[in-house]
């Protein structure tokens, strides 16, 4: 056997993943995105293991007890973002509420994701009638607003914070079907698929291990900017009375209760405002950023 | 060997994330009025990077002209503005491209893209510019009642020869072919060669031919340059080259290729692959596939040596 | 009948599409057998069907009609688990070694995968395992330490070699080649052909060897068929075909390839027009149109198939 004599990129055994990390690394709006939604996950783990710890007095004394006397107070070196309506510090309901946003919309995202990559994957892999059906589907849940969808499910359940979940899930899910269809009818007829059925691959294992680890570029960023959609309508839900009962510090049902005080009290809107606003923002420039890092996407 | 375009010392770089790319390592060729030239080389010896850099088609990021110059009728190109390029692209240095599908503009018709070129580069009205445009139709085999058709009405040969009918009309000193074959099936491959060899002759046109084809080469250029890792390691007349061939990379591709003429039992292959161009060694290039590598090789890049008026080689053998 | 030492024998195969402009014929009545051990070169340009027919023999576009016998039996009638069972002796190498990778697996990974889905070994086999990814990588020149690389990471030739591992992997008996050098440069090119000609007289494979480049299997195959849109226009010993090629079709084709010598004169056949459309042809030979020697009979209906000399069938009525 003719043996090469030029040894070549032995230490550099990048996969795809590591390719792209450093992509991303690359893009600084993306990295403070990042950091801001990990200092988020850092703050939501907290504010959890300081509940278990102290079981839940904590919770009770800080987030939940009332002092009438003194509501609606400004900001003030005590309270740095004050106080709200019933006397509550705003800064500690904001960092409290941080859990609901975002394992919520992260789970509903997930559930979303689920359904819908299944979907999707099945409707692009078999197409003809399997397809026409799925996406018609399809079709039906994104003729409905999606927050009315959410509303109606919402309003028919119950308020639970389950019942939020799916019905936020549901009405995401034909975005996440739509893409993951479309990536798989791209990915469906490379050659490598071809490859596959020669040594015999079932389509089960096909789908699996060939089509659905290569159609994950787009899946990924959906994921992301999924997330923010979540936080949104979660939000929304609770603003409309339909999301988190209170006294649950959500940022939504925050933003919402403090409508009255809008002209005396600009705090207390702003902030949980503002704490949407940012979260949604910091996830949009991580969607962005893993969109621009991922495309290149194996340019030799 | 007159010079109508005389590259001296041409040397571009790639910046890139994993490294810098040395596309082209001092190159010189040249090219004279009515002559065709083979530029021979295989994926990333620079063949295509030395057509852009000479149309200053660079793209500039990442690539840089670092050094080196390219003298159309005495101008240095590598020193005109773009405005200035744009007026050379198209009416003296025209250039033909591999890829038919993707060269021509799918929402325009053909008729028009030729009439386009036509009208850049000279002062005439539309109806004249569109009579121009129907008879290079006709030159290039294409009826000229098919003006008015789209790209996607047209067969992959018919395509690239309505590229040639773009390239050559307005008659440009130096057409510069990047594989305008290698997409196209043999049989029309031969019909496309020979067209362009028909209208070449027609105006005195001057051609480098870049393509990866021996044979191609073999039945349509006067003199070859082969390429290598950004350097050119032999140059010649097609007599020299094919008969008195010198380098042993020259050599390595000619045992390569299996040939309709010869009878092999094997192909002499060349061992390993090109090195990478970010991390090119020092000393002759092709040192570690040579079959007759010394250990002064990796030292020292060997200096072109004149072997005679047309023939020059880069190898320690000759020296 | 099957002779003892015939592999393949495929009979009257048809594979035709359905398209919205009607019914394309894309392989239509193909009729050889293969010897074991020996390789059969398919030889045409695009759109006459090679590769739609290498495909269909191997069930990965399931056939119109028509007998694919190995060792006898016809696989066509094959359940999914006899199918199956088969892709362990009937294996396939593409022409992209890029596309036909998953981006996603490394080398081990790709060679394994057969492996496991055919149940040669189990998962929790891992000595097995690598030990047969060893001894591939080896058969077919791929460095060890190569073992967890992705196909992104490494140059064409090198991917190319993946493919054909994955091949290997399973001990198959015959091969299907589509085009397997096309997409690599020429000195990579000899390599991988020196390649699988070792590993024919290696391990006995039988070989389908499509290409477009007759010359890549002049020394290659034992038998070469002409195939122009469906159709088998000539099939002889791959010498008798370049010494005394018969129908016109070969004829122009042989003539058109650019010979790497200058002082060949090539006698060039030109052909009439361009390709005609596989979809709804009409009966007779599709090649008439475009025949400078086509007469009324061409077009009547079926050509029959003539033997000229011993093993040389032409499918022409000047034969």
């Amino acid at each position: 056997m003719e043996k090469v004599k030029n040894a070549n990129k032995v230490s550099e055994q990048r996969s795809l993943w590591e390719d792209t990390w450093r992509r991303f690394k690359k893009n600084k709006m993306a990295m403070i995105g990042l950091y801001f939604m990990i200092i988020l996950v850092i703050i939501a783990f907290a504010t959890i293991v300081i509940d278990i710890a102290t079981g839940q007095s904590f919770y009770n004394q800080h987030i939940i007890k009332q002092d009438l006397r003194r509501r609606l107070e400004g900001p003030s070196p005590g309270h740095i973002f004050g106080l709200d309506e019933f006397g509550r510090d705003v800064l500690m309901r904001m960092l409290w509420g941080t859990r609901y946003s975002l394992f919520m919309g992260t789970i509903a995202i997930v559930l979303s994701c689920i359904v819908g990559g299944v979907l999707g994957a099945v409707s692009g892999f078999y197409g003809k009638v399997t397809d026409n059906v799925i996406m018609r589907l399809m079709d039906i849940l994104l003729a409905i607003p999606s927050m009315l969808l959410a509303i109606a499910i919402v309003a028919s359940l119950g308020t639970s914070l389950i019942n939020v979940l799916i019905a936020i899930a549901v009405s995401l899910i034909p975005r996440f079907a739509r893409t993951v269809r479309a990536s798989v009818l791209t990915v469906k007829d490379q050659e490598f698929i071809e490859a596959a059925r020669a040594i015999g691959c079932s389509d089960f294992r096909i789908i699996l291990k060939y089509i659905i680890p290569n159609s994950l570029s787009p899946l990924i960023v959906q994921f992301t900017l999924g997330i923010a959609s979540a936080i949104l309508s979660i939000a929304g839900l609770s603003f409309l009375g339909l999301g988190i009962q209170p006294p649950t510090p959500e940022w939504g049902a925050m933003l919402s209760n403090a409508r009255t005080y809008i002209r005396d009290a600009w705090h207390v809107t702003a902030i949980p405002g503002l704490g949407i606003m940012f979260t949604i923002l910091a996830l949009n420039l991580v969607g962005d950023g893993l969109r621009d890092a991922l495309d290149p996407r194996l340019k030799n | 060997m007159g010079n109508l375009l005389d590259i001296k010392d041409l040397t571009i770089y790639y910046e890139t994330d994993d490294g810098i790319v040395q596309a082209l390592n001092g190159v010189n060729l040249k090219l004279g009025v009515g002559e065709t030239l083979g530029l021979v080389g295989e994926t990333g010896a620079g063949k295509t990077t030395l057509a852009r850099g000479i149309m200053g088609l660079v793209p500039n990021p990442p690539g840089k002209i670092v050094g080196g110059q390219v003298l159309y009728e005495g101008k240095d190109l590598t020193k005109l503005t773009n405005m200035e390029m744009q007026k050379i692209r198209g009416q003296h240095i025209s250039m033909i491209f591999q890829d038919p599908m993707t060269s021509l503009n799918p929402v325009l018709t053909v008729g028009e893209q030729i009439m386009e070129v036509i009208i850049n580069h000279n002062k005439i009205t539309k109806a004249n510019a569109r009579t121009l445009a129907e008879d290079m139709l006709e030159r290039v085999g294409i009826p000229k009642e098919r003006y008015d058709e789209y790209p996607h009405q047209f067969s992959g040969g018919m395509k690239q020869r309505v590229v040639i009918a773009i390239a050559l009309a307005c008659n440009p000193k130096i057409l510069i072919a990047d594989e305008p074959t290698t997409a196209l099936d043999v049989t029309i491959q031969a019909q496309v060669l020979d067209m362009i060899y028909k209208l070449k002759s027609e105006n005195n046109t001057s051609m480098l031919l870049i393509t990866h084809d021996l044979g191609v080469v073999a039945q349509n250029c006067d003199y070859v340059a082969i390429i290598y890792a950004g350097e050119i390691v032999e140059y010649g007349s097609l007599k020299e080259i094919y008969k008195e061939t010198k380098h042993p990379y020259t050599e390595g591709l000619f045992g390569s290729i299996p040939s309709l003429t010869v009878n092999v039992n094997r192909l002499q292959a060349i061992v390993g692959i090109m090195p990478d161009p970010t991390k090119l060694p020092k000393g002759c290039k092709f040192y570690d596939r040579c079959k007759y590598s010394k250990p002064i090789c990796a030292e020292k890049l060997p200096d072109m040596v004149q072997l005679s008026e047309t023939h020059k080689v880069r190898c320690i053998l000759y020296q | 009948m099957i002779e003892n030492d015939e592999l393949l024998k495929v009979e009257h195969l048809k594979k035709y599409f359905d398209t919205p402009s009607g019914l394309l014929h894309a392989v239509d009545d193909m009729n050889f057998s293969i010897k074991k051990g020996e390789t059969l070169g398919v030889v045409g340009e695009s759109g006459c069907g090679k590769s739609t027919m290498g495909r269909a023999i191997l069930r990965l576009h399931e056939p119109t009609s028509g007998k694919v016998l190995y060792k006898g039996e016809d696989i066509i009638q094959y359940n999914k688990v006899q199918m199956k069972n088969m892709r362990k002796k009937m294996q396939i190498i593409f022409q992209d070694p890029f596309a036909s990778l998953n981006p996603r697996m490394t080398v081990s990974e790709a060679i394994i995968e057969p492996l496991m889905v055919q149940g040669i070994f189990l998962k929790s086999d891992k000595k097995g395992l690598n030990a047969q990814v060893d001894k591939v990588m080896e058969l077919v020149g791929l460095a060890k330490r190569l073992i967890n690389t992705y196909p992104h990471e490494l140059d064409g030739g090198r991917r190319q070699r993946i493919g054909i591992a994955r091949a290997l992997a399973v001990n198959p008996e015959f091969i299907v080649c589509d085009e397997p050098v096309s997409a690599l440069d020429v000195s990579i090119q000899a390599q991988i052909l020196n390649l699988m000609q070792d590993l024919q007289d290696e391990l006995n494979l039988t070989y389908m060897f499509i290409t477009h480049d007759l010359s890549v299997v002049k020394h290659f195959a034992n038998d070469i068929a002409v195939m122009y849109l469906g159709q088998m226009v000539e099939k002889a010993p791959s010498k008798k075909l370049f010494e005394n090629p018969v129908h016109p079709y070969t004829k122009a084709l042989l003539s058109a390839i650019p010979v790497p010598d200058p002082d060949y004169k090539m006698d060039r056949i030109f052909l009439k027009g361009e390709i005609t459309s596989p979809i709804n042809p009409k009966p007779g030979c599709r090649f008439s149109k475009r025949c400078l020697y086509a007469t009324e009979s061409c077009i009547g209906g079926d050509i029959a198939t003539k033997e000229v000399e011993p093993g040389h069938f032409v499918n022409c009525v000047l034969a």
